[in-house]
């Protein structure tokens, strides 16, 4: 609740910050235009504070934009693009069943801390996070490893599916072999995730004993994860320092990096939550970049010879009914009258970025399994109200969430969303209790299925249909309370084919299917927004939001 | 600071023997040969000064729009009407128009609409906060300033406890205190009318009890004391009737605090978590993404929490000194 007052002067009377706003929207930057001098910092603001250093027990971008410069995981994504190419190691075969996974890594590559880059160092890494126990199991904290791999050696839950993964060995000094017990389409895409990350024999040594404390919802990661001379890897730049109080990551180029060196010398990840302060504070000249650029700003920013490249569309916003929260969400009838009552064309036309579309289905059209023959929804608040009436629930009562304060890829003004949509629901009769919370609690919560109704999105990882409807519909969760066993069937049969044509049919259908449940109502699909100040030779951009910084330099 | 020792209130007529005899003893009557005279005086110079005037146009004005505000808006402030017309995204506001006089905000909802309903809540929540502090403020210091004048030793205890805790609360910045309660209490305009009430307590309980000492070590008190009245008496219907007059002259000026701090608790966030129902810190805190393309959006609510907190300072200073008897003809 007090976020909102800890970026604001609380001195100040309402009308004074408005005018003093004015002032400094107003007032002329005073940058130098000229030549950067090189050790310059290049400081770039983010929307969210990182939550912890190894990214493994994370599943946030703003952890994953550090880690992505500073750490390295087996693959990763062209520059600028979608598809998987090597990263720490240079190139990978599959055997034809798809569950041998052989890496051929880079020669001479180091860590930060002087250890070689070896298979084995690679596969120490694999097992460690296969063999980890205890709260490190829980979804919250290995998020990525469960999704990819399933379950550890050992579940401590029975919730917990056995593991996928069968085990990494190394043939010789640089070639590592994992296997998995099945195919699964989210191979090799999985391998690219800066989640699994490559850190240093020394670094898992130090940090083998590190436990996770506290209860459900409520852990402190281990120290390790806050001690930025704890973590080796093999990025073009190495962490010198997290400043948990000035939310920032400093980080230093690493000059014995395999590839082409970091064009900066320092680079200076910050967080300003408040899209309008990003906006000031590049325009003042504090920062040099900001992420998550508010459409209205493009415009703006431009015209004061900032660069604002934007994204390609890769991903989805959508309104969640938790089926199991309120009687009438697990009704299809109300979820889809709900449905008809959104106006999602008013949405993209006035609050989404230039280049966004309504989205007909949980992934963006840019993906192979997107359908041309799912149903559509169209805004009809007379048919919504119409079906409410059959339903017997013209005087429905839900609680609707939505993230306080906070921008995200797919949702720039989270606010205006949720205002137009809780409007269009009272309009068909619908009373909505408005319930918001801040971001880091607001994902808790809707995961945990606490709220009714909720907004959120995904910017997709890799290229691949199961990345997006496969981490919400392939077994039943507390964020959708779905219970649709052939659905969940479908997917692990689609999902787990080698054979891509067939695959990609097979995700076609599960769209369609997935559309005729309505779990929720897609919303848009959106190209997210990126600024540079005039002096940055900025790097590409990335639709999965994962761009290299070492690729940028001073002009 | 009234002087005069008798009240104007009917309290005075119920009582008239009672009071006419001790106001016989101090011979204070002929001061303005009127009982209720200062009031009327203060009345009088007030007509004449352009200060007052202003100040109480413009309270009028405001007041008269809050308490008819639902006759005058033209829609409901809620209503997304003009939803589709409205660009936030590439800047595409509506200014002022026939049906819309001062445009639409930016989910097409109607300016003008909003800016009377949100007339309404800011007086209501300034009233309601101004309420709040008054009364227990009032009811504090008057404990206290009676316990200190008539308790003896044990009540310049009770005095000092008291004092002690209002000079606790007095030591924090209002506005930082509003925001401490808001926070506590969690977001709503209950709280925010309580914020606000509650940081005003110390300056009406400091306020009246020092009127109430200053009346404490006059003669009447002395003379109502040798003539055997209650000593709760002596405190509730003569120190405290002489001692209102200031208190009351801060709840003017206490009005147009409350206004602003209660905006500013809004804009803060901790006002009414209904954002989409207006007014007018909620209003400048919504509006001040646009504020470099679309500047009106902010200027309206900014307006109207500026002239408003101005006129009800201007009536409150011009009352207080028109009260004041060292600027008295």
């Amino acid at each position: 609740m007090f976020t909102k007052s800890s970026r604001k002067p609380l001195g100040l009377v309402a009308a004074a910050a408005a005018l003093a706003l004015v002032a400094s929207a107003c007032a002329e930057s005073d940058r130098d235009a000229s030549g950067m001098d090189e050790d310059e910092p290049f400081i770039f603001a983010g929307a969210g504070e990182i939550t912890s250093l190894d990214p493994f027990l994370t599943n946030d971008g703003e952890t994953f934009r550090y880690a992505r410069q500073a750490l390295e995981p087996l693959l990763d994504h062209e520059s600028g693009g979608t598809e998987i190419v090597g990263g720490l190691a240079e190139d990978w075969e599959q055997s034809e069943d798809g569950t041998e996974w052989t890496f051929h890594l880079r020669e001479g590559a180091v860590f930060h801390d002087g250890d070689a880059v070896t298979a084995e160092a690679v596969c120490a890494n694999y097992d460690r996070w296969y063999n980890l126990a205890g709260e490190f199991q829980n979804a919250n904290n290995s998020y990525y490893w469960q999704a990819i791999f399933g379950g550890f050696a050992e579940n401590e839950s029975d919730a917990l599916p056995e593991s996928r993964y069968a085990g990494c060995e190394a043939v010789d000094e640089t070639t590592a072999v994992i296997e998995v017990t099945e195919y699964s389409s989210v191979l090799p895409g999985g391998f690219s995730l800066a989640a699994f990350s490559i850190l240093s024999p020394s670094t898992l040594e130090a940090i083998e004993d590190e436990e996770i404390t506290g209860g459900d919802g409520d852990f402190t990661l281990p120290e390790y994860t806050r001690d930025a001379s704890a973590i080796a890897g093999t990025g073009p730049f190495t962490v010198e320092d997290w400043d948990q109080d000035q939310n920032s990551v400093t980080l230093e180029r690493f000059d014995e990096y395999h590839g082409e060196p970091a064009g900066f010398q320092t680079m200076i990840l910050r967080a300003i939550p408040d899209e309008n302060a990003r906006l000031q504070a590049l325009e003042a000249g504090d920062i040099h970049g900001y992420d998550l650029v508010a459409p209205a700003d493009i415009e703006q920013l431009e015209e004061n010879d900032f660069q604002v490249p934007v994204r390609d569309v890769f991903n989805v916003l959508y309104l969640a009914y938790q089926q199991e929260s309120h009687e009438a969400l697990g009704d299809p009838e109300v979820r889809e009258a709900l449905s008809h009552a959104v106006n999602r064309q008013r949405i993209v036309d006035t609050i989404m970025p230039e280049g966004s579309e309504v989205a007909t289905q949980f992934h963006p059209d840019t993906l192979d399994g997107w359908s041309e023959d799912v149903r559509t929804i169209d805004h009809d608040p007379d048919l919504a109200r119409e079906k409410l009436e059959e339903a017997g629930h013209e005087d429905l009562e839900l609680e609707f969430c939505f993230p306080a304060e906070v921008t995200r890829p797919y949702m720039p003004a989270p606010r205006d969303i949720f205002d137009v949509i809780a409007e269009d629901l009272q309009e068909v009769g619908v009373s909505v209790e408005e319930v918001s919370y801040e971001w880091t609690e607001y994902t808790a919560q809707s995961e945990n299925g606490n709220c009714e109704m909720y907004l959120l999105g995904w910017t997709g990882d890799y290229n691949d249909a199961y990345n997006f409807i496969g981490t919400w519909f392939s077994t039943h969760n507390d964020a959708w309370g779905m219970d649709n066993q052939d659905l969940f069937d479908d997917m692990a049969e689609v999902s787990s084919n080698p054979d891509e044509a067939e695959r990609i049919a097979g995700y076609e259908d599960l769209n369609e299917q997935v559309m005729e449940e309505l779990p929720g109502l897609p919303i848009s699909s959106s190209p997210p927004s990126i600024a540079f100040a005039p002096e940055v030779d900025p790097p590409n951009v990335s639709p999965l939001t994962q761009e290299l910084f070492a690729e940028a330099s001073w002009q | 600071m009234p002087t005069s020792p008798s009240s104007p209130t009917p309290l005075h007529k119920r009582k008239a023997e009672k009071v006419d005899r001790l106001a016989e003893l101090m011979g204070s009557r002929t001061d303005e040969g009127r009982a209720s005279g200062i009031w009327i005086d203060a009345f009088r110079r007030m007509r004449t000064n352009p200060m007052a005037i202003t100040g109480a146009v413009i309270v009028v004005v405001f007041v008269a729009v809050a308490l008819f505000s639902p006759l005058i808006a033209h829609y409901s402030p809620t209503s997304q009407a003009w939803g589709d017309e409205v660009f936030p995204n590439r800047n595409e506001f509506v200014g002022p128009r026939a049906e819309n006089w001062l445009g639409l905000d930016h989910l097409g909802r109607d300016l003008y609409s909003r800016f009377i309903i949100g007339a309404r809540q800011t007086l209501l929540v300034g009233v309601v906060a101004t309420l709040v502090g008054f009364c227990f403020g009032a009811l504090l210091g008057g404990l206290a300033g009676a316990c200190a004048v008539l308790g003896g030793r044990w009540g310049r205890r009770v005095d000092n406890v008291i004092m002690r805790v209002i000079d606790m609360m007095l030591a924090l910045p209002t506005l930082l205190l509003a925001v401490t309660v808001a926070a506590l209490v969690g977001p709503s305009l209950t709280t925010v009318m309580l914020a606000v009430g509650i940081a005003q307590i110390p300056i009406f309980a400091r306020l009246l009890r020092g009127a109430m000492l200053a009346q404490g070590n006059r003669e009447y008190v002395l003379a109502a004391q040798s003539m055997g009245v209650r000593r709760h008496k002596i405190a509730l219907t003569h120190i405290l009737p002489n001692s209102m007059g200031p208190v009351i002259v801060q709840s003017t000026l206490t009005l147009a605090t409350a206004i602003i701090d209660a905006a500013a608790l809004s804009y803060l966030g901790l006002g009414n978590p209904d954002a989409s129902f207006p007014e007018w810190g909620t209003m400048l805190a919504e509006a001040q993404r646009f504020l470099s393309t679309a500047p009106a959006l902010a200027v309206y609510p900014a307006l109207g929490i500026i002239i408003t907190a101005l006129g009800f300072t201007l009536l409150g200073e011009s009352l207080r000194e028109a009260l004041d008897p060292k600027l008295r003809k």
